[in-house]
C-alpha cells in the first residue's frame, strides 16, 4: 500500500508498523523501549509521530500503517513531545555518564544528545536511592539507571522463558525486581546476560573483573594464561571500531600479548577436546542404551536453566564440561606438568562472549586441577584454586585494550601459542548455533563408521531458525538430531522429552540467540544484523581451515597420547567431566 | 472452625483456596486476596507468595509484580487495627496532615512515609497507619478510616476520643 511519510510517497506492506515503515524508507524515528522482535511496550513515548486526522500523537512502534496514511515524523509537535518525554526520563536518571559503564554506548545518552537536550528542566521525583543488585556472579543491576523501558523483562520472559525479573511496585515506586527483591543471585536466573545486551542504559551490566586481571598481570610471581572463545574473534573487532563481524583472530592474539599475558591460548583447542569426549559419550550412550537424547553442555546459561526448571532431565545433559572449563583443567594439569610450573602460580583468564561463564567458573565443582594436585603437592585446603580464575566478556577485553591504549586495527596478525593453541574448523563453528552439532557429527561419523567423511558441511543444522532438525546418515544408521537456540526454544525440546515424544538422539542447545555470537557478553549492539555477520565470519574461518575435524587436531592427538590416554578414561573423568544438581529457591 | 495461629497460610489451607479459584479469570488476584485474608496478620509473607507461584505455575517474579502493584496487598505484617488517613486534595486542604501528626503524637510514633503508597506498623503490632490518595468522600473531608469504619469531618478532638477507646481497651 502507499503511505506518505514527511511528504514523500512510500510503498509498504500491509501490517507493517509505522516505525518499521519509516525506518525501511530510510527515515530514522528514534525509539527507546521498542526493540525489534523483542519488546513493544510502547511505554517511553519517544517514537511518537503526527498522523494527519489523528487527534493525538501516535506511538509509531505499535501503530500499523493504513492506506493513504500521512505521517510526519518531524513536525514541531512530534519533535517537542519526543524531547519532553526524554527530558522526563532524565529527571530521575543519575548524572554520572562520565563514569558509567555504558558511557559511549548508552542509548539514552545518545538520544539526549541527538534531541538537543541542553539542561535538566525537571527535578528528581524519586525519594532515596535504589540499591544496586550485586548478588549475581555474572550481572550487576543498578535500578537508579533504569528507565523502566521493560526490554530486559521482555527478553527474559519472551525470548528466554526464564522470567527472573518483572516490574514491581507502582507509580513512582515502579522498578524492575526479582522475586521479593532478593537479587539475581538468589533466584532462578540463567545468567545469560541478554538483559544486559538489550538494556539501553547502564542499568544492567556484567560483573566487571578487569581490575583483578590487571593485578594478576602485574604480579611477577604469576604466569597468566589467556584463552579466547570462538565467538570473541568475530566480536572484539566491532568493539574496537571495526565493521560488524570482522574476523580478527590474529590481531586479537597480538593484542592479548601486548596486554602482558604470558601465553595466548585458544578455547578452540578445548572445543576440539570437547568434541572428542562428547562424540565418544554419544556413541557410548547409543551403544550401551544410555539416556537419550543426549544434549550438549557447552552453554552455562543453558545448564543453569535445566538445573532451575527441569531437574528431572539433568541426566540427558552430556557430562562434558564446557570448553572454558576443560581448558582451565588442562592448563593447570597437563600444561603445568609439561612446563614444570607450579599450578598455584598459574592464573587462567578466559575471554568469553558470555556472562554465564563467570558463574560457571565459580561453581564449586570446577576445581578439578586442585584435586589433581592435592595429593602430589600436599596442598592445604586454604590453597584451593579454581580451574579458571577470571572470566571476562568480549566487552571487558575491549575495555582492557582501550585502557592500555592499544591501536587494535593496526596490530599485526599473530598466532596462538602451543600446545593449547591449535584448533580445527570444527572448533571455530562452536560459536554459532548448530556449530557444536556439526562439529560433533564430523567426528561421530568417522568414529562410528570408521570411514572418512569427505563432505564435512552439515548445512541443515546451520542458520538462525529457532529449532532445526536433521536426519544424519551414519553409514546406514539414521539418527535424528535437533538444534535449538534461545532458552525458550530449548524449553520446547525439553517438554518433548518430558512427554516422551522426543524423536531425537542428540540435541544441541545454546542459551543465546544465534549461539555464542549473540552471547550476553558480546559488544553492543548485538542484534539480528550483527549476529548474521558474526556467524558468516565464523563459517568463513571454518571453510579456510586446513583441518576441519576435531579428532585430526595434532595437539589433541598429542594430549591423548601423552596425558589422557583415551577418551572417557580415568583422567578425563576427573578433569573433563562434571555433574549437575537441582537448585531450590 | 479454623484455628487461629500465627502460621502463614500454606499447605492444605492454601490448596483449598487455590482450588476454589482455579481456572477462573484473575485467579492469581483472588488467591492472593484470600491468602492474605486468612493470614492472622493480614499479610502475604514471602513463603506464601512462593507457594502460590509454584502451585499456580505463575513465575515468581510475576507473583511479586502483582502483589506489589496493588496497595491492597500487604507484604509486611499488619497491626491489629488499621488507621487510614486520606491525603487527597480535599482532605489535605481541610487539615489531614495535622491529623496524621496527631496520630503520631497519640501513638508515640514517627510516621515518615507520607506518600500515598506507604504504611507504618507500630512496634507492638497494634496499629498500622496508612495514607490513601482519596476515599471519594471529599464532601465530608477530612476523612479517616479506622478498622474499615469511615469517620467523616474528622478533627483532632474526635480523633483523640476514638483512638483513646482503642488504646484504653488494650
Amino acid at each position: 500500500m502507499e503511505i506518505n511519510i514527511n511528504n514523500r510517497p512510500v510503498q509498504v506492506a500491509e501490517g507493517t508498523t509505522v516505525l518499521e515503515a519509516c525506518r525501511s524508507a530510510g527515515i530514522d524515528v528514534p525509539s527507546l523501549c521498542y526493540l525489534k522482535d523483542v519488546s513493544h511496550n510502547a511505554s517511553c513515548g519517544v517514537c511518537v509521530v503526527e498522523v494527519k486526522g489523528a487527534k493525538s500523537l501516535l506511538r509509531s512502534c505499535i501503530t500499523q500503517v493504513t492506506e493513504g496514511m500521512e505521517i510526519s515524523t518531524n513536525s514541531p509537535r512530534a519533535m517537542l513531545a519526543r524531547k519532553v518525554n526524554v527530558e522526563l526520563l532524565l529527571a530521575n536518571h543519575p548524572q554520572d555518564c562520565l563514569i558509567c559503564d555504558r558511557n559511549g554506548s548508552c542509548e539514552l545518552q545518545e538520544l539526549s544528545h541527538a534531541l538537543g537536550i541542553k539542561d535538566r528542566r525537571f527535578v528528581r521525583t524519586r525519594k532515596g536511592q535504589l540499591k544496586k543488585d550485586e548478588t549475581s556472579l555474572s550481572l550487576v543491576r543498578d535500578p537508579e539507571k533504569c528507565i523502566l523501558c521493560g526490554r530486559c523483562v521482555a527478553v527474559c520472559s519472551q525470548m528466554q522463558g526464564v522470567k527472573a525479573i518483572d516490574f514491581s511496585g507502582r507509580g513512582l515506586k515502579s522498578k524492575i525486581s526479582t522475586f521479593l527483591d532478593s537479587g539475581l543471585g538468589h533466584v532462578a536466573c540463567s545468567n545469560c546476560g541478554q538483559c544486559a545486551l538489550v538494556c539501553p542504559t547502564g542499568a544492567i551490566t556484567e560483573r566487571n573483573s578487569v581490575s583483578e586481571v590487571w593485578s594478576a598481570l602485574q604480579d611477577p610471581g604469576k604466569i597468566v594464561l589467556v584463552q579466547t572463545a570462538p565467538a570473541v574473534r568475530v566480536g572484539i573487532g566491532e568493539a574496537m571500531g571495526m565493521p560488524y563481524g570482522s574476523l580478527v583472530t590474529g590481531q586479537m592474539v597480538a593484542g592479548l600479548r601486548r596486554l602482558g599475558f604470558s601465553k595466548v591460548f585458544d578455547t578452540n583447542f578445548a572445543a576440539d577436546l570437547t568434541i572428542i569426549e562428547e562424540g565418544n559419550e554419544l556413541l557410548h550412550r547409543i551403544k550401551t542404551g544410555g539416556e537419550l537424547p543426549m544434549i550438549t553442555s557447552c552453554s552455562p546459561g543453558w545448564i543453569k536453566f535445566v538445573e532451575d526448571f527441569y531437574p528431572d532431565l539433568l541426566r540427558h545433559l552430556s557430562t562434558c564440561k564446557s570448553p572454558q572449563q576443560m581448558f582451565g583443567a588442562v592448563a593447570k594439569t597437563y600444561y603445568a606438568e609439561k612446563t614444570g610450573v607450579d599450578p598455584r602460580n598459574i592464573v587462567v583468564v578466559s575471554i568469553m562472549p558470555c556472562t554465564a561463564k563467570k558463574y560457571e567458573a565459580k561453581r564449586p565443582e570446577m576445581d578439578g586441577a586442585f584435586h589433581y594436585w592435592k595429593e602430589k603437592l600436599k596442598l592445604k585446603d586454604e590453597e584451593h584454586f579454581f580451574d579458571v580464575d577470571f572470566s571476562l566478556t568480549t566487552r571487558e577485553l575491549a575495555r582492557m585494550f582501550s585502557e592500555a591504549g592499544i591501536n587494535f586495527s593496526g596490530l599485526p596478525e599473530e598466532r596462538f601459542d602451543s600446545p593449547l593453541g591449535e584448533s580445527t574448523g570444527a572448533a571455530a563453528i562452536f560459536g554459532a548455533t548448530g556449530g557444536v552439532m556439526e562439529a560433533a557429527l564430523r567426528t561421530a561419523y568417522e568414529l562410528y563408521t570408521g570411514k572418512t567423511l569427505y563432505d564435512v558441511n552439515f548445512t541443515s543444522v546451520r542458520g538462525f531458525q529457532g529449532i532445526k532438525e536433521a536426519d544424519v546418515n551414519l553409514n546406514g544408521t539414521v539418527i535424528k538430531v535437533a538444534v535449538a537456540h534461545t532458552l525458550k526454544n530449548a524449553g520446547i525440546l525439553l517438554e518433548q522429552i518430558k512427554n516422551g515424544t522426543s524423536p531425537y538422539v542428540f540435541i544441541e542447545v545454546m542459551a543465546c540467540p544465534g549461539g555464542c555470537i549473540g552471547g550476553g557478553g558480546q559488544p553492543i549492539p548485538t542484534n539480528a544484523e550483527t549476529r548474521e555477520k558474526r556467524a558468516a565470519s565464523i563459517y568463513y574461518e571454518d571453510d579456510h581451515k586446513v583441518i576441519r575435524k576435531s579428532h585430526e587436531n595434532p595437539e589433541i592427538i598429542t594430549i591423548y597420547a601423552d596425558f589422557f590416554k583415551k577418551p572417557l578414561g580415568e583422567k578425563s573423568h576427573h578433569l573433563l567431566h562434571t555433574h549437575y544438581r537441582e537448585r531450590e529457591y | 472452625m479454623e484455628t487461629q495461629t500465627n502460621a502463614p497460610v500454606s499447605g492444605e489451607i492454601l490448596d483449598k483456596i487455590i482450588e476454589k479459584h482455579r481456572g477462573k479469570p484473575g485467579m492469581l488476584l483472588t488467591t492472593l486476596e484470600e491468602a492474605q485474608e486468612k493470614n492472622p496478620l493480614k499479610y502475604l509473607p514471602g513463603e506464601t507468595l512462593a507457594e502460590i507461584s509454584k502451585k499456580l505455575k505463575v513465575p515468581y517474579a510475576q507473583v511479586y509484580s502483582v502483589a506489589t502493584f496493588y496497595s491492597f496487598f500487604n507484604l509486611k505484617p499488619q497491626g491489629k487495627h488499621s488507621i487510614v488517613v486520606c491525603r487527597g486534595t480535599a482532605c489535605h486542604t481541610k487539615g489531614s496532615k495535622a491529623l496524621l501528626d496527631d496520630i503520631e503524637k497519640i501513638l508515640g510514633i514517627k510516621y515518615t512515609g507520607d506518600d500515598a503508597e506507604s504504611s507504618y506498623t507500630t512496634p507492638d503490632n497494634l496499629f498500622t497507619i496508612r495514607t490513601v490518595s482519596c476515599f471519594g468522600q471529599c464532601a465530608q473531608s477530612p476523612v479517616v478510616a479506622i478498622d474499615n469504619v469511615i469517620y467523616s469531618n474528622m478533627n483532632s478532638r474526635k480523633l483523640l476520643k476514638i483512638l483513646s477507646n482503642y488504646t484504653l481497651s488494650l
